[in-house]
C-alpha cells in the first residue's frame, strides 16, 4: 500500500460507528473496526458479545441501525449477494455448506458471480458455454488444491470428516474471488493439529493478496495468528491493538476470567452493606 | 431393510432362502395340483383371468416359477450379492402372491375362499406370500452384502474392440428395457367391464418387474449397465430413442391405437413432470398448483388454433400455436413465482395452491371467454404436419401403425427435448443456482446468488415447459376442459416428481408413468384410486423416502464414490461415526453437530 494514497482508502475493510439494536437490544454499540491490506484481524470476545453480528453488518445479512461499513472507501450495499460480488466472502460459524452437493460443485457454485452464462447459453451448452464451464472447473480445482482437498471433488459434501468441511467453506468462499475474507469460529471443534493447519492455511490465504478478519474463542490461536486484534464486549470494542497488548491487558483478562476475586469479594459486600442500609432505613 | 438383519442365525440363513424357492414353485404348481387331485371342476369363482389356463405356465404362475428356480439356483451357486437378488426375489413374489391373496379374497370367494378346500389359487398365493417373507428373512440374516463391480469390457479389451463390446451390451440391454416397458404397458391388456382383472395382472406384473431389476442389481447389472451408458452416452441416447421410437411396431405387441395413446398420455405428463422437477426438484420450491400452467398452454393454444368456441377466431399453424402457449404460461410462472421473493416453504405452498385453485375456478366460468366454461372448448383440430393429419394410421417402414402414432412420436421427441433442457440446466451455473438455493438458501446468498431472481427463472422455466405439453395435450385430445387441470392433477405429478425421486428424469418419467397409467389399469377400483395412490406415497416414503431413482446415490456411484458397493445408509453411518469422533477429540470447544437456525 503506497503511503500516497489518503487514508480512508488504506484500509480495505472499514466499519465505522456500526450500531445494530434489535427491539430494545444493543447488540453492538458504536463498534469500528478496520482492515490494512493483506492484514489478518483478529475478534475475540465472550459468548454474546455481538461478534457474528458484526459479521453479518458487514455481509450485508443486517443493515446496520448506523455506522458504515465501507470497502475501499465505497458503502456496501445491504444485500450478502452483491456485497460478495463486490468482493466481501464469509464462512459460518455453523458449517453450512451444500451438504447433497459434491466437493466440486460446492466450489463451483462459489464461482457463480465469476461466471458470465445466462439461461440461455446454459440451455444450449454451446463452445462458449463449455470454455467457461471448463475455467471454472480448473479454477476450482486449484481451490481445492490450495485447501488440501484435492483427489475428494467428487465426495458428497456431507460425507466429508469435520475439519474439510471447513476447509471446503474456506475454499468455496475463495472461489468468490474476494478482496477480504470473514472466518466465524474456523477452528471449532478442530483438534491441535487441525487448528495448527488452519492456521497455515489462513497464513497461505493472506499471502495470495485477500484480507481476512477471523472471530475465534481459542485465544491462543489468534493472537498467534492475527496482526492486530479487537476484543468485543457486550456490543462494545473494549481493546484493539496487537496481540501483546491486548493479552497483557487487564479489562481483557476481566472480560474473560472475571474480576480478581478480592475485587468481587469487596463488591459483594459493598452490595449487601447497601441492602441492609436499605432495609434498615425502611 | 435393516430390521431384518439377524433376526435369524446365519446358519439357517440358506434354508430359509432354499425352502422359500421351493414354496415359491409349490405356489405356483398348487392351483394345478389341486385341480388334479381333486379331479373336479376348476373352482370357476376363484378362477381369475390370469390364473384360468391350468395347464399353461402364463402370466403370474410362470413368474412365480421362475423366481421359485431363481431362488434356488442362487441360494446354492456361489455368485456375488446373492442375499440382494434374494431379497428381491423375495420381494417380487411375495407381492405377485399377495396381489393373488387380496383379489382372490376381495372378488373370488371371499375370505373364506382362502383355504384349500374351495380357493385352491388363494392357497398357491398365501403360499407365494410365506415364500417370499422366508426369502426376504433368509437373506437378510447375514446383511445385504456388497453389489459386486463388473470390468469395462469382460474379455479385457480396449479401445475399438472395448467400444464395439460394449454397444453390444448396451444394444441387449435397451433391447431389453424395450421389452420390459412393452410388457409393463400392455400387462393386464385393456381394462374396463370387458376385462375386470387387468389391475391384479398389471399390479402383479409389476412385482415380477421389480422384483427382477432388483434381482439384477444386487447382482450389480444395472449399474454396470448405467455406467456403460454414461461413458458411451451419445450412442445410448441414439439407441433408447430408437428404441422409443420401435415401441408403436407390431412385434412389441403393444403397436395398437389403444396403448399408443395411453403412452402418448403417459409422454405428455412425464414432460410436465420434469418441468415440475425444475421448480420442486432441482430448487426446492413447493408448488402446488403447477398445473395450471399446462392449462394455461393448453386454453391459449386452443384458442389459436381456430376452434369455434373461441373468441379470437384466429388459426395459428400448431408449431407457432404451441410456441406462443409456451411463452405466455412462462411469463405466468414468472408473475406468479414473483411472490416466492418474499414467502418460503410451506406459504409459498399456499401461494401457488391458491393461484391454481383461481385458475381452474375462472377456467370453470368462462371469465374472459377463454375457456368455454363447463362445456369446454371441443373440437380441436388435429395437428397437421407435411401434409399429414396426426390423428390418421400411417405405413412405416412396411408396417401399419396405428392412428395416433404420430402424436406418440412428436411427444417422444418433446420429452426428448425436454430431457435435454433439463439436465444442461441442471449441470449449468442456473442448476447449481437452484440446487444451492434449496440446500442453503441463506448461504447461496453469501455465494453472491441472486435467489429471487433464480427462483423466478425456475418457475418461469418450469412453467414454459409445462405450457408447451399443454398445447400437445389438447390437440392431441381435441377438447379442453377445465376439468383436466384441477387441484388433483396437481398433486399427482408432484407424487410423481417425489414418487420417483426428486431432481431426476429416470425418476419424473418413471414416476408419471406409474401415477397415470395406473388409474388406466385400474379402472374397476377408480373408487379406490385416491386410496392406493396415497398408500403407495405413504410407503415409498416410509421405506425409500430418496424415491425409486434417486439422484446422489447414482452420481455417487458414478464418481466412485460408493464403488465398493456400499449402501449409501452405510456411507451415512460412517459419516456420523467420523462426526462423532471428532466430536470427543480433545481440545474441541465446540461440537461440530451445533443446529442450524
Amino acid at each position: 500500500m503506497s503511503a500516497a494514497r489518503h487514508s480512508a482508502s488504506e484500509n480495505v475493510l472499514e466499519a465505522q460507528g456500526v450500531t445494530m439494536i434489535f427491539g430494545g437490544l444493543t447488540a453492538l454499540n458504536n463498534v469500528s473496526i478496520s482492515l490494512g491490506e493483506g492484514r489478518i484481524v483478529g475478534l475475540i470476545g465472550p459468548n454474546g458479545a455481538g461478534k457474528t453480528t458484526l459479521f453479518n453488518c458487514l455481509t450485508g445479512l443486517y443493515t446496520p441501525t448506523r455506522g458504515a461499513v465501507r470497502l475501499r472507501g465505497k458503502q456496501l450495499p445491504s444485500d450478502p449477494a452483491k456485497v460478495t460480488s463486490a468482493g466481501v466472502a464469509r464462512t459460518f460459524q455453523n458449517i453450512r455448506l451444500f451438504p447433497n452437493m459434491t466437493v466440486l460443485e460446492n466450489v463451483l457454485v462459489g464461482r457463480h458471480i465469476r461466471m458470465k452464462q445466462g439461461p440461455i447459453a446454459s440451455v444450449f451448452h454451446g463452445p462458449g458455454f463449455r470454455k467457461g464451464e471448463a475455467a471454472a472447473k480448473q479454477k476450482s480445482m486449484e481451490l481445492l488444491e490450495f485447501v488440501g482437498l484435492r483427489g475428494l471433488e467428487h465426495e458428497v459434501a456431507r460425507n466429508l470428516p469435520y475439519g474439510d468441511q471447513r476447509r471446503l467453506e474456506i475454499a468455496r468462499a475463495l472461489a468468490t474471488e474476494p478482496e477480504v475474507l470473514l472466518l466465524d469460529e474456523p477452528t471449532a471443534g478442530m483438534n491441535p493439529q487441525e487448528t495448527e493447519a488452519a492456521r497455515q492455511l489462513i497464513f497461505r490465504i493472506r499471502d495470495i493478496g485477500v484480507s481476512v478478519v477471523v472471530i475465534e474463542h481459542d485465544t491462543k490461536f489468534i493472537f498467534s495468528l492475527c496482526d492486530t486484534v479487537s476484543v468485543l464486549v457486550q456490543g462494545e470494542v473494549l481493546v484493539e491493538g496487537s496481540p501483546s497488548t491486548v493479552r497483557d491487558d487487564p479489562r481483557v483478562i476481566e472480560a474473560y476470567l472475571g474480576k480478581p476475586r478480592e475485587e468481587v469479594e469487596a463488591e459483594v459486600a459493598e452490595a449487601a452493606a447497601a441492602i441492609e442500609h436499605h432495609r434498615e432505613d425502611s | 431393510m435393516s430390521r431384518l438383519n439377524g433376526l435369524i442365525p446365519a446358519a439357517l440363513a440358506r434354508p430359509f432362502t432354499a425352502i422359500g424357492g421351493v414354496l415359491f414353485l409349490i405356489a405356483a404348481m398348487l392351483p394345478w395340483a389341486t385341480f388334479i387331485l381333486n379331479d373336479g371342476a376348476y373352482p370357476e369363482k376363484s378362477t381369475l383371468q390370469f390364473f384360468d389356463a391350468p395347464f399353461e405356465l402364463t402370466g403370474f404362475r410362470w413368474h412365480l416359477l421362475l423366481f421359485g428356480l431363481l431362488a434356488l439356483i442362487v441360494t446354492f451357486a456361489p455368485i456375488p450379492g446373492k442375499n440382494r437378488v434374494l431379497g428381491a426375489l423375495g420381494w417380487g413374489g411375495g407381492l405377485i402372491g399377495a396381489v393373488g391373496a387380496a383379489f382372490i379374497a376381495g372378488k373370488g370367494g371371499g375370505i373364506g375362499a382362502i383355504t384349500a378346500a374351495d380357493g385352491t389359487i388363494a392357497m398357491g398365493s398365501i403360499v407365494a406370500i410365506v415364500a417370499g417373507a422366508l426369502l426376504k428373512i433368509g437373506s437378510a440374516a447375514t446383511g445385504p452384502g456388497d453389489i459386486p463391480e463388473w470390468p469395462t469390457s469382460l474379455f479385457g479389451w480396449t479401445g475399438m474392440k472395448q467400444r464395439l463390446e460394449a454397444w453390444v451390451y448396451l444394444l441387449v440391454a435397451f433391447a431389453g428395457v424395450l421389452w420390459l416397458v412393452a410388457q409393463t404397458l400392455t400387462a393386464g391388456g385393456i381394462g374396463g367391464a370387458a376385462f375386470p382383472y387387468a389391475g391384479p395382472v398389471f399390479i402383479a406384473f409389476l412385482g415380477f418387474a421389480g422384483g427382477l431389476l432388483g434381482a439384477l442389481h444386487g447382482i450389480g447389472l444395472t449399474r454396470w449397465v448405467s455406467q456403460l451408458s454414461e461413458k458411451h452416452r451419445p450412442f445410448s441416447i441414439v439407441v433408447l430413442l430408437l428404441c422409443a421410437f420401435a415401441l408403436p411396431f407390431p412385434f412389441t405387441g403393444a403397436g395398437s391405437q389403444y396403448w399408443m395413446q395411453v403412452a402418448a398420455t403417459i409422454g405428455v405428463y412425464a414432460a410436465t413432470a420434469i418441468g415440475l422437477n425444475i421448480v420442486v426438484g432441482l430448487s426446492g420450491l413447493l408448488d402446488l398448483g403447477y398445473v395450471a400452467f399446462m392449462g394455461i398452454g393448453a386454453f391459449v393454444a386452443a384458442n389459436l388454433s381456430g376452434v369455434a368456441a373461441s373468441a379470437l377466431g384466429w388459426n395459428l399453424p400448431f408449431p407457432l400455436a404451441a410456441l406462443i402457449a409456451a411463452v405466455v404460461a412462462g411469463i405466468l410462472g414468472a408473475i406468479v413465482g414473483s411472490p416466492t421473493l418474499r414467502v418460503r416453504g410451506d406459504y409459498l405452498a399456499i401461494v401457488t395452491l391458491a393461484f391454481g385453485e383461481i385458475f381452474s375456478r375462472a377456467a370453470q366460468n368462462d371469465i374472459g371467454d377463454l375457456t368455454g366454461g363447463a362445456s369446454a372448448m371441443p373440437g380441436i383440430p388435429p395437428v397437421s404436419m407435411f401434409g399429414t393429419a396426426f390423428n390418421e394410421p400411417i405405413n412405416l417402414l412396411g408396417a401399419e401403425l396405428p392412428s395416433g402414432v404420430l402424436y406418440y412420436f412428436m411427444i417422444v421427441l418433446v420429452v426428448a427435448l425436454v430431457m435435454a433442457v433439463f439436465a444442461n440446466l441442471k449441470n449449468s451455473r442456473m442448476g447449481r443456482a437452484w440446487i444451492a438455493i434449496r440446500e442453503d438458501e441463506d448461504a447461496a446468498r453469501a455465494m453472491g446468488i441472486r435467489t429471487g431472481k433464480a427462483k423466478i427463472l425456475a418457475f418461469l422455466v418450469g412453467a414454459t415447459l409445462a405450457g408447451l405439453a399443454g398445447a400437445i395435450f389438447v390437440h392431441k385430445l381435441g377438447t379442453a376442459s377445465y376439468d383436466s387441470f384441477k387441484f388433483l392433477e396437481s398433486v399427482t405429478l408432484l407424487a410423481a416428481v417425489i414418487l420417483g425421486g426428486m431432481g431426476t428424469i429416470p425418476g419424473a418419467v418413471l414416476g408419471a408413468s406409474l401415477l397415470f397409467v395406473l388409474p388406466e389399469k385400474l379402472r374397476e377400483f377408480s373408487d379406490y384410486r385416491l386410496f392406493v395412490f396415497g398408500l403407495a406415497l405413504v410407503l415409498i416414503m416410509r421405506f425409500r423416502p430418496q424415491g425409486l431413482v434417486p439422484d446422489r446415490i447414482r452420481r455417487a456411484e458414478f464418481a466412485g464414490e460408493t464403488a465398493e458397493g456400499k449402501s449409501i445408509e452405510a456411507v451415512e453411518e460412517q459419516a456420523v461415526l467420523e462426526q462423532e469422533q471428532s466430536e470427543r477429540e480433545p481440545g474441541a470447544p465446540a461440537g461440530p453437530k451445533e443446529g442450524r437456525s
